[in-house]
């Protein structure tokens, strides 16, 4: 099957193409070179004047696992309001801030976005996120697994083992839980939290094994760099939402020493504390230090206003705002030896004025930071809004008119403390193709994907060009996955089941006589039914694993 | 002006949920509209005059004929008016019903009352478990209004209730009052273990003593001034307990394991 997508306007950032005009050729779910002119075409689809992009990657999104699935159960109020119900082609679901599985796939692909991934799977519980990413349709998939608090590495830490072993264990979970990336999730500080210990500076020790959240960092940075895996640890850092964040955020920079860090849902951390109210936006600074430091990347973890849910690992500040919950209820969890986690319902109000100004932080870090390639666009879904808002936010970075009305509407003191009106860029559909394409491609390691080149896999999104971006990015006109026609005019046509992207560093097989003795001695599970293997996650035709190549081995850098 | 009424054509196989069928929903429908609303019927939606005889005119008194347990949701949010049904009913009998009144000649399946919030419901018949319970994964069961039971409650009567009055003339199962929030429950039968488990505050009335388990404590037996108020406001309703004027008892409290406030109180 030979398709042709003749005549869109390109926006490849990959291959620097910036609104070209080009016909893009599939063949077998791949992007193909033109074809000789004696080769029968077997369907042309006519895009003059649609843009044409690659399909869109959310990098950092809680779409399976453990807490997501504690936060559907606590808010039936949530499914109840929002149902979809099932057509020949799709299953019923519901939910607006924490979806089923399936309406997730759907709304996702509708939206043009062919990938996602969960970054907060812990390890102990990767079979359970794994099928669940297992139950969401056509888009690609993988998660991030969350070590750093887990007993056996902060064993290692105390004992000051060795930096190769530390990589050898960090690659076995790897392997084990079939991830694409290593996430630490206020580092040490979920473990802190059990030894009563309920705030953690970088340079704080934990009681118990009396290590810093910097030597944690110092540790993984280098161990995900060593192994070669091409995402950079993905830090969740200490004194998340904590007035004053903004110097642990800094100070959590320099920790790597140079190694390159991934800062999650950095809003969050990007709080002052000037003002009257203690509360002020620390993003002018955050800005100007990830648009110096170069081994640095973030998403934002932007915030919108409705209701929504927020679920974290971060079982330590989710205690603290468990009274600022709405509805007041919360989930706070201890997970076996490994991690832990917390669920808190909130209503981000625009006349509430921490709200208001978190909404304005955010936007500030968007537009003050430069590079396009190291900063993503996210609300670290479910929350800082659900990921159906993202055409909204789109829509705030790309409209200056847009953003200043809805500013305009916010929390009269928030306005008073923000810079916001002031900003006069407008991000491009070129920025936007970066942020949420091939930057977000690059970052997480995905060779074949974000880009529109020869060899790619055909994730293809199509856009009828509106000036009201929202309207444009909700509804695509095509969505390509893997070649196949899976979405028209904004609605599932076809469903298909995409891959869970993984990446197998090379390791030390001894480690795992430690992880085993420690398997036999402290935890639920045998060491081997721990591991989650290829084919379970391939069983009943939900994909399969695509392992994306790794950088080999780097001993001893820096 | 007769009775709008419903009379049930076949014995269903499936769920029918018959939730668009309310005074305020049908008030300013003519019958041809009335016959086409759509019902969910497992799951498919179809035509109501599929499943009734549609007959009458007053859509402010509803009446559902030769009903069965298949059907759920009669009542369903209910803002104004009066349904009778004639037969039995399913679940969610008078759910979230807010105004007017709802009367069953027959007997009810689970979850009768759920979060309802205001109104009379009136059972001439048995129910099923879960009576003003709060709709499932919700944390607040009834809200307010009366609900009359001349049978029998199943399991958890009155769970999570958080306001309003269950009046009970036969025997209740087990779990009856559970995390009860607020309101009051009387029951002029037995009741079964557990009652009042896992109770807030609230009261449970009752004229024998219960097998109590070991977090709900012995008060002493008192004169209450203020239940003389509540059996007078008690007067006219269609029920034995309007018959009641006792004001000493033998007080309870408990749930001690979650609170403690809440109070069984035993007629003497
Ligand atoms: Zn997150």
């Amino acid at each position: 099957m030979l398709i042709k997508l003749s005549g869109g306007r390109v926006y490849d950032p990959a291959h620097q193409i910036d609104g070209k005009v080009l016909d893009i050729y599939i063949r077998d779910g791949r992007i193909v070179s033109r074809p000789r002119d004696d080769e029968t075409i077997d369907q042309t689809y006519n895009l003059s004047g649609k843009v044409v992009m690659a399909g869109a990657i959310d990098m950092h999104t809680h779409i399976g696992g453990g807490k997501v699935n504690i936060a559907r159960m606590m808010l039936p109020e949530d499914h109840r309001a929002d149902p979809s119900h099932h057509s020949a082609l799709c299953r019923s679901g519901c939910g607006h801030a924490a979806p089923s599985t399936f309406t997730t796939g759907y709304r996702y692909a509708e939206m043009g976005y062919t990938a996602a991934f969960e970054p907060a799977l812990s390890p102990v519980n990767a079979r359970q996120s794994h099928l669940e990413m297992g139950d969401t349709p056509i888009i690609d998939k993988g998660g991030y697994a969350m070590i750093g608090s887990d007993d056996f590495f902060l064993r290692m830490l105390a004992a000051k083992k060795d930096q190769n072993a530390i990589n050898d264990y960090v690659a076995w979970i790897m392997h084990a839980s079939q991830a694409i990336g290593i996430k630490v999730v206020n580092p040490g500080g979920i473990n802190a939290f059990k030894f009563n210990q309920r705030a953690l500076d970088l340079d704080e020790q934990n009681v118990h094994y009396q290590v810093t959240p910097r030597e944690v960092l110092k540790a993984l940075s280098r161990a995900v760099h060593e192994l070669g895996v091409p995402h950079p640890l993905h830090v969740h850092g200490n004194n998340l939402g904590v007035p004053g964040n903004m110097e642990t955020t800094l100070k959590t920079m320099g920790a790597s020493e140079g190694y390159p860090l991934h800062l999650t849902h950095i809003q969050f951390h990007s709080y002052g504390t000037e003002g009257d109210r203690k509360f002020s936006s620390g993003a002018a600074a955050i800005a100007e230090a990830l648009n110096k430091n170069k081994n640095i990347s973030a998403d934002v973890g932007q915030i919108l206003f409705n209701q929504t849910v927020t679920a974290s690992g971060d079982n330590m500040r989710q205690f603290a705002n468990s009274t600022l919950g709405s509805p007041r209820k919360s989930v706070i969890m201890d997970i076996e030896c490994d991690s832990g986690c917390g669920v808190v319902p909130f209503k981000y109000k625009d006349q509430n004025f921490v709200n208001a100004l978190q909404w304005a932080i955010g936007l500030e870090i968007f537009l003050l930071t430069d590079d396009p390639w190291r900063i993503f666009l996210t609300t670290d879904h479910p929350n800082g809004a659900p990921f159906t808002s993202y055409p909204h936010l789109i829509k705030l970075l790309m409209d200056r008119t847009f953003r200043n009305e809805m500013f305009a509407k916010l929390n009269l003191d928030a306005q008073a403390m923000s810079t916001l009106a002031s900003i006069d860029r407008e991000y491009s559909l070129y920025d936007i193709a970066i942020m949420t394409r091939a930057g977000a491609a690059k970052l997480v390691g995905l060779h074949d994907r974000g880009h529109l080149g020869v060899g790619a896999g055909a994730d293809i999104t199509v856009y009828t060009d509106n000036a009201d971006r929202e309207k444009m990015f909700a509804k695509p006109d095509y969505v390509f996955k893997d070649g196949e026609l899976v979405v028209k005019d904004g609605h599932v046509v076809k469903v298909t089941w995409g891959h869970t992207h993984t990446v197998k560093p090379d390791f030390d097989k001894a480690i795992e006589k430690d992880i085993k003795q420690y398997f036999d001695k402290y935890h639920t599970m045998n060491m081997e039914n721990f591991k989650v293997s290829n084919d379970e996650i391939a069983e009943g035709g939900r994909g399969g694993i695509a392992v994306q190549a790794c950088e080999g081995r780097r001993e001893k850098s820096l | 002006m007769s009775a709008l009424t419903f009379s049930l054509k076949q014995e269903l196989i499936q769920k029918l949920d018959v939730s668009p069928i309310t005074p305020d929903k049908l008030s300013d429908k003519n019958i041809g509209e009335i016959s086409a609303t759509l019902l969910w019927y497992g799951k498919q939606q179809l035509r109501a005059d599929n499943f009734f005889l549609i007959s009458g005119l007053d859509t402010q008194n509803i009446v559902f004929d030769n009903c069965s347990a298949k059907v759920d949701y009669i009542g369903n949010g209910m803002k104004t008016g009066r349904i009778i049904v004639n037969g039995n009913a399913g679940a969610f009998l008078a759910f979230q019903l807010q105004k007017g009144e709802v009367t069953l000649n027959g007997n009810a399946a689970d979850f009768a009352a759920c979060a309802m919030a205001g109104g009379l419901l009136l059972v001439n018949g048995n129910v099923g478990d879960y009576l003003g319970g709060a709709l499932v994964g919700d944390r607040k069961g009834m809200r307010g209004g009366t609900v009359i039971v001349k049978g029998n409650a199943g399991e958890r009567t009155g769970d999570q209730m958080r306001r309003g009055l269950i009046l009970i003339e036969g025997n209740v199962g087990s779990y009856c009052g559970s995390r009860m929030l607020a309101g009051t429950i009387g029951v002029l039968g037995d009741v079964d273990d557990y009652i009042g488990y896992g109770m807030k505050r609230g009261t449970l009335l009752l004229t024998k003593t219960p097998k109590l388990h070991a977090t709900i404590q012995d008060c002493g037996t008192h004169t209450l001034p203020f239940l003389s108020l509540m059996f007078k406001s008690f007067r006219n309703l269609p029920s034995k307990f309007s018959k009641i004027n006792q004001n000493r008892v033998q007080r309870f409290a408990g749930d001690v394991g979650n609170d403690g406030k809440g109070e069984i109180l035993v007629l003497q």
